[in-house]
């Protein structure tokens, strides 16, 4: 059964990138947001199983969308962090999101995300 | 001392001629005894307190003592009239007779600094005055003379029927008036000891004089309520109206004890001025000299328009603080500084300009230190908004970074792994894909230029200010003309500036003030750089909103040049700089 995916990035570019190379990778991509707020009315509405979260977003940091989303009524959906940043740049605070992981932007495929999702 | 106005010599006038009138008038009087001495008396209050009345006026038009002292005098010679035989004027004479004591009331409660200070003061002088107008006319129309004692006196005017509320009415109006002398002579006191030096100096005769004229009138109402031997009640009415007589010369001996007192502080603090002392030594002797120890030294920084303290820090003048006056100090006509000082200090200008010129030359080297200060704290504070501004710049460079080439870079990374695992099986998408790609790439690439332009423009580095001001007019949207542009290179710093500032004022033409077209020029004029940047927008704009303009400029200052921003609502605005450029 394919996985449901919402992505959260503020860059186009990025958004369009990150849904071919999940659709390529087996996954549906039932929904974008651009900022945290975004990010979790979609969560509430679409209920996807994963979501490929920015850490870098205009209004709420992506730790914070995490925490949230992890906190909502229902079921939680996984996390997975990305930034252009590199995970030393991050320090602990991925561990403490409760996230699943975290994939640099440079290095994100859809098997690493498989990696971390199990 | 000041010419003496129409209207004070007209008073003076007036005042003579009045005096005669009394005199005549009291020499005739046919129911007084002591007529000489009542004459004599009458003149010596009269022209004594209006001729010193008006010599205070005169010096110190400002103040309410000059016409006080005026009104004693008048009333003086008002309370003569009822020596008078004729019945009109003896009546006008009977209306009159006591209003001087509250005159006298007012002006001693006011003394030195010609205002009622205090809620009982004014309450007092109220009560004074009351008792003798209103209770006087009250009384005066159930009096007959010639039934009250005084046989010979012409019938009152204003009679409507004798009554023993005539009684009453005096006899209230005595209780009164020796309450409210009680009181006077004890707020008299009271004052005398809160003055500062230089007031109870001036306080001290006017105290004595008056305390004794207070205790006089206050036994000689009681003499006159006891109705006690008529021997006693002449002596002390005689003694009374010397007294009053001797009041002017006290209040001149004041006036003379305190300018002999500012001398005296004059020479002392030019004493204090020679024997250097640090920085505070020269606000202290003023404080002594001026018996102000609240008082405060502002330096003039012509540069910056504003007066500073003795550390450099900005103080507000205007308007001054509360209870407090500001003194400007001039050196051969140039400001130099302001004495700030109590308010009460107003009635003695000429003092405070004198101390002010006798310390102006110390003044001056003491603003040049407090300049000095100005200087380098507004110095320390420019750099480090030029610190914090690179800071700020650095923050955006990476903000701009991540947010552009970045992401791109990042997306293409993707995109490109993808082409790599379909490139076999799928060419067609991957072509399209690798499409994508290059623009990305493309987009990423211009961006990069962007930014790297305005960290440097190398168009600047290599081909000088002409080639770059144009490159700034190409690429805005709003149509610019540049007018003039130097002829040979400039140093790199000023050319950078130059540049800066155009790219910040054109941006904002641009962005915020809807601007149809901007003109830019730059010349070199007598040793300097001057800039101007003009557009024909809305206006509004402000330097102090929005750190662009504010970092420009620290950073023009920073190269001893100054820049200015006008923007008047609807008229455009245009940024001036000036340069110097040796």
């Amino acid at each position: 059964m394919t996985k449901t995916v919402l992505i959260v990035d503020d860059h186009p570019s990025f958004r369009a990138s990150a849904r071919r190379m999940l659709e390529a990778g087996g996954y549906e991509v039932v929904g974008e947001a651009e900022d945290g707020g975004g990010a979790l009315t979609a969560a509430r509405q679409l209920r996807p199983q994963l979501v490929l979260l920015d850490v870098r977003l205009p209004d709420l940091d992506g730790f914070e969308v995490a925490k949230r989303l992890l906190e909502a009524s229902g079921p939680s959906p996984q996390i997975v962090l990305v930034s252009s940043h590199d995970s030393s740049d991050l320090g602990e605070a991925v561990g403490a999101s409760g996230a699943s992981g975290f994939v640099p932007k440079s290095e994100l495929s859809a098997e690493a995300i498989a990696v971390l999702i199990g | 001392m000041s010419s003496l106005s129409p209207r004070l010599i007209a008073l003076a006038v007036l005042a003579v001629a009045f005096g005669v009138c009394a005199f005549v008038v009291v020499l005739g009087g046919a129911h007084n005894t002591d007529r000489g001495a009542y004459a004599a008396l009458a003149l010596a209050i009269g022209w004594g307190f209006t001729g010193t009345g008006l010599y205070v006026w005169a010096r110190r038009p400002a103040s309410n003592l000059g016409p006080l002292m005026c009104a004693v005098g008048f009333a003086g010679l008002w309370k003569a009239l009822t020596f008078s035989n004729d019945g009109a004027i003896f009546t006008i004479g009977s209306l009159g007779a006591v209003l001087i004591y509250a005159v006298l009331v007012h002006l001693l409660l006011s003394f030195p600094s010609g205002r009622l200070e205090s809620r009982l003061d004014r309450g007092l002088v109220a009560i004074a005055y009351l008792n003798t107008t209103a209770l006087q006319l009250a009384g005066l129309v159930f009096t007959d003379p010639a039934k009250s004692g005084c046989a010979k006196c012409p019938g009152n005017a204003l009679l409507i029927e004798r009554s023993e509320a005539a009684h009453v009415i005096g006899a209230a109006q005595i209780d009164v008036a020796v309450a409210v002398l009680g009181a006077v002579v004890a707020v008299l006191y009271r004052h005398w000891r809160a003055g500062t030096p230089g007031q109870a100096r001036a306080f001290t005769p006017v105290l004595a004089v008056g305390s004794i004229t207070f205790a006089l009138l206050m036994t000689s109402l009681v003499v006159e309520q006891a109705e006690a031997s008529s021997e006693l009640a002449r002596a002390l009415s005689l003694a009374l109206f010397a007294s009053i007589a001797c009041l002017p010369f006290a209040f001149l001996g004041g006036l003379l004890r305190s300018r002999f007192s500012q001398a005296e502080a004059i020479s002392s603090l030019v004493g204090q001025l020679g024997d250097g002392g640090g920085r505070g030594a020269l606000r202290d002797a003023l404080a002594q000299a001026l018996g102000d120890r609240t008082l405060e030294l502002a330096y003039w920084v012509p540069d910056q328009g504003v007066y500073v303290d003795a550390e450099g820090r900005p103080m507000a003048l205007d308007p001054p603080p509360p209870g407090k006056l500001a003194t400007p100090i001039e050196h051969e006509g140039e400001r130099i500084a302001a004495i700030v000082h109590a308010a009460e200090l107003a009635e003695q200008p000429e003092l405070v300009q004198t101390v002010g010129a006798a310390a102006a030359l110390k003044l001056r080297n003491e603003r040049l230190d407090a300049e000095l200060r100005a200087k380098v704290a507004e110095l320390q504070a420019s750099r480090s908004r030029i610190v914090e501004a690179s800071y700020e710049q650095r923050r955006q460079l990476e903000r701009d970074l991540h947010d552009g080439a970045q992401q791109r870079l990042m997306a293409l990374g993707i995109n490109l792994r993808l082409i790599r695992e379909r490139i076999a099986r799928e060419p067609e998408q991957a072509t399209e894909l690798l499409d994508a790609s290059l623009h990305e790439l493309g987009e990423a690439t211009s961006e990069l230029r962007e930014l790297a332009r305005g960290i440097h423009p190398a168009v600047l580095t290599n081909r000088g200010l002409e080639a770059a001001l144009k490159g700034l007019a190409t690429r805005s949207p709003v149509p610019v003309q540049v007018l003039a542009t130097p002829e040979d290179r400039l140093p790199l710093s000023i050319e950078a500036a130059v540049y800066f500032v155009v790219a910040e004022a054109l941006t904002n033409a641009a962005r915020y003030a809807q601007a149809q077209t901007v003109t830019v020029s730059v010349a070199r004029r007598n040793g300097q750089i001057e800039l101007e940047v003009s557009d024909d927008g809305v206006g509004g704009a402000d330097a102090d909103r929005g750190s662009g303009l504010r970092g420009l400029q620290d950073r023009v200052a920073a190269l001893d040049g100054r820049m200015e921003l006008t923007s008047a609502d609807g008229q455009g605005t245009v940024v001036r700089a000036r340069i110097p450029c040796g």
